[in-house]
């Protein structure tokens, strides 16, 4: 599908200087997010990788417009924007494929070339065959799938995912972050992935953004050179997860002398 | 499954009353067999069709009054914390006030009429539908709300599609209930300032001691209740609530 823009690549992606504050009730800031910037180039992998609660969702949250920045640019260039959440966010009443559909139904689609889209974006994710199943009838992983697809069903030039496989099982967790890649290599999207496993940021990206907790501050950022289909294994991978631990520790340290 | 358990409350229902007829004086408790008599002789006169046809108007328009007047007051109660605050002591005086009290002011200011019953119908049963809908706001899934935003619906389609359906079963399980509210309160105005419908007949039976004939017109609105209940809001619910039968089998099937 042609997108409408020019000079620049349409999946390109950037954020100068994003702050964010909250004011709590008894009338106090509160620092979330200091001095963010970073840049995305089209039809990369990127990770934010960040302790529990601090922040990263919030990211994701900005760049969607589901929440308002306190100062700073984002620059999205009037890109398609596909999420992914932590909870698959189904609608439980409706079939797989109708949930696929839900964000086309806004567009002027007809209804057969919605279907026609879902049933494309669901054999994607390996979900061909279920289009008449309700959520409740899937586990967990294939909820996850479907919500995948829903979010590649727009055609969004940036896909941003939260924690998308924190809530399942290892195995599960495993077997979606490779199809994850794959998807990635047959679309060319880029992405924009929150996480807090150090091996899974190393296992998936291009580009890893440590981000630090309490405000949320880009500690470091690391590139991994690695060509891919990457191996679960591969031993250049665990020496950049170790290295990364190592940082990720120092982050902790540096954090509690403050 | 659940057909055997169904027939067996219903039998014992009949048991009970069979032994308890037999017990007492046919002028205090009537036997099934004179009280399906009576009724059967009310529906050849075609006396009948009148009168259930008053009273179910009565109650199916005070039904629409209650769920309008219901789920306005509950979705404001809901969405707005000042709604909430202002509408919270209408709700617990409706809720107090006794049926009759409305059926009685509702008689007084518009006359003996079909008006009067379906307003007394509507403001005695409307808060327990009020509270319901309140409820189902108060859980709504924010998460699919914010999901919605993020895929750029615009507020109608969150409404339509993410909110509305999520409060379908509270609007669903408030009708039923609200139902039995409206046909009980239909009764009392019907009794006390009707000449037509099934409460003005039991009171008219009641003026020449006939038991059975009570009997018989509360039997037949039984059944006429038992079914709307079978016909209409068990198959609705089954056919909305589709989604929620899932199939153990696949939780594992990766």
């Amino acid at each position: 599908m042609a997108h409408g823009g020019s000079g620049t690549a349409v999946g390109a992606i950037r954020l100068t200087n994003v702050a964010k504050e909250h004011v709590l009730a008894s009338g106090e800031r509160l620092r979330v997010l200091e001095d963010i910037s970073f840049e995305l180039a089209d039809r990369s992998f990127t990770s934010i990788l960040g302790p529990s609660g601090c922040g990263k969702s919030t990211i994701l949250n900005l760049i969607a417009g589901l929440d308002s920045r306190s100062s700073g640019q984002i620059s999205i260039d009037g890109a398609r924007i596909g999420f992914v959440f932590q909870q698959p966010r189904l609608l439980n009443w409706r079939t797989v494929v109708d949930n696929v559909i839900l964000p086309l139904e806004q567009q002027n689609f007809g209804r057969e070339a919605m279907r026609a889209l879902a049933a494309k974006y669901l054999r994607l994710v390996g979900l061909a065959g279920y289009e008449t199943y309700y959520p409740l009838q899937l586990s967990g992983g294939m909820q996850q799938r479907v919500a995948i697809a829903r979010a590649l069903a727009i055609d969004p030039d940036i896909l941003l995912m939260d924690e998308p496989f924190s809530g399942l099982d290892e195995i599960t967790s495993r077997k979606l972050r490779q199809e994850l890649l794959r998807i990635w290599q047959e679309t060319r999207k880029t992405i924009l992935f929150v996480t807090h496993s150090i091996s899974e940021s190393v296992f998936l990206s291009q580009q890893i953004l440590i981000v630090s907790a309490k405000p949320a501050r880009i500690f470091k950022r690391i590139t991994i050179d690695l060509p891919y289909p990457r191996e679960y294994g591969d031993l250049r991978l665990f020496e950049i997860e170790t290295q990364l631990t190592k940082d990720f520790l120092e982050m902790g340290n540096s954090a509690s002398d403050v | 499954m659940t057909t055997l358990p169904r027939v067996l409350s219903i039998v014992s229902l009949l048991l009970v009353w069979l032994v308890l007829s037999a017990m007492f004086a046919p002028n205090i408790v009537p036997g099934p067999v004179v009280v399906f008599k009576a009724m059967g002789e009310n529906i050849a006169s075609g006396k009948v069709f009148y009168h259930l046809y008053k009273t179910l108007l009565r109650v199916g328009l005070g039904l629409v009054l209650t769920m309008v007047l219901g789920v306005a007051t509950g979705t404001i109660m809901g969405l707005s914390r000042r709604g909430e605050v202002f509408l919270d002591s209408w709700v617990l005086v409706g809720l107090t006030v006794p049926a009759i009290v409305n059926s009685i002011i509702c008689l007084l200011w518009f006359g003996l009429n079909d008006r009067a019953a379906v307003v007394a119908i509507g403001t005695a049963a409307f808060p327990a539908v009020s509270i319901s809908i309140w409820q189902g706001i108060k859980g709504i899934d924010t998460q699919l709300v914010s999901m919605g935003q993020a895929f750029h619906l615009n507020k109608s389609a969150i409404v339509r599609k993410i909110v509305f359906p999520q409060l379908l079963p509270h609007i669903l399980a408030s009708m039923r209930y609200a139902l039995g509210i409206c046909w009980k309160i239909c009764t009392t105005v019907e009794l006390i300032g009707m000449s037509s419908g099934v409460g003005y007949q039991l009171n008219y039976w009641f003026g020449l001691f006939s038991m059975a004939q009570v009997f018989a017109w509360t039997l037949l609105f039984l059944l006429v209740m038992f079914a709307i209940e079978y016909l209409l809001f068990k198959p609705l619910e089954k056919r909305l609530t589709r989604w929620r039968t899932g199939v153990p089998a696949l939780q594992w099937a990766q």
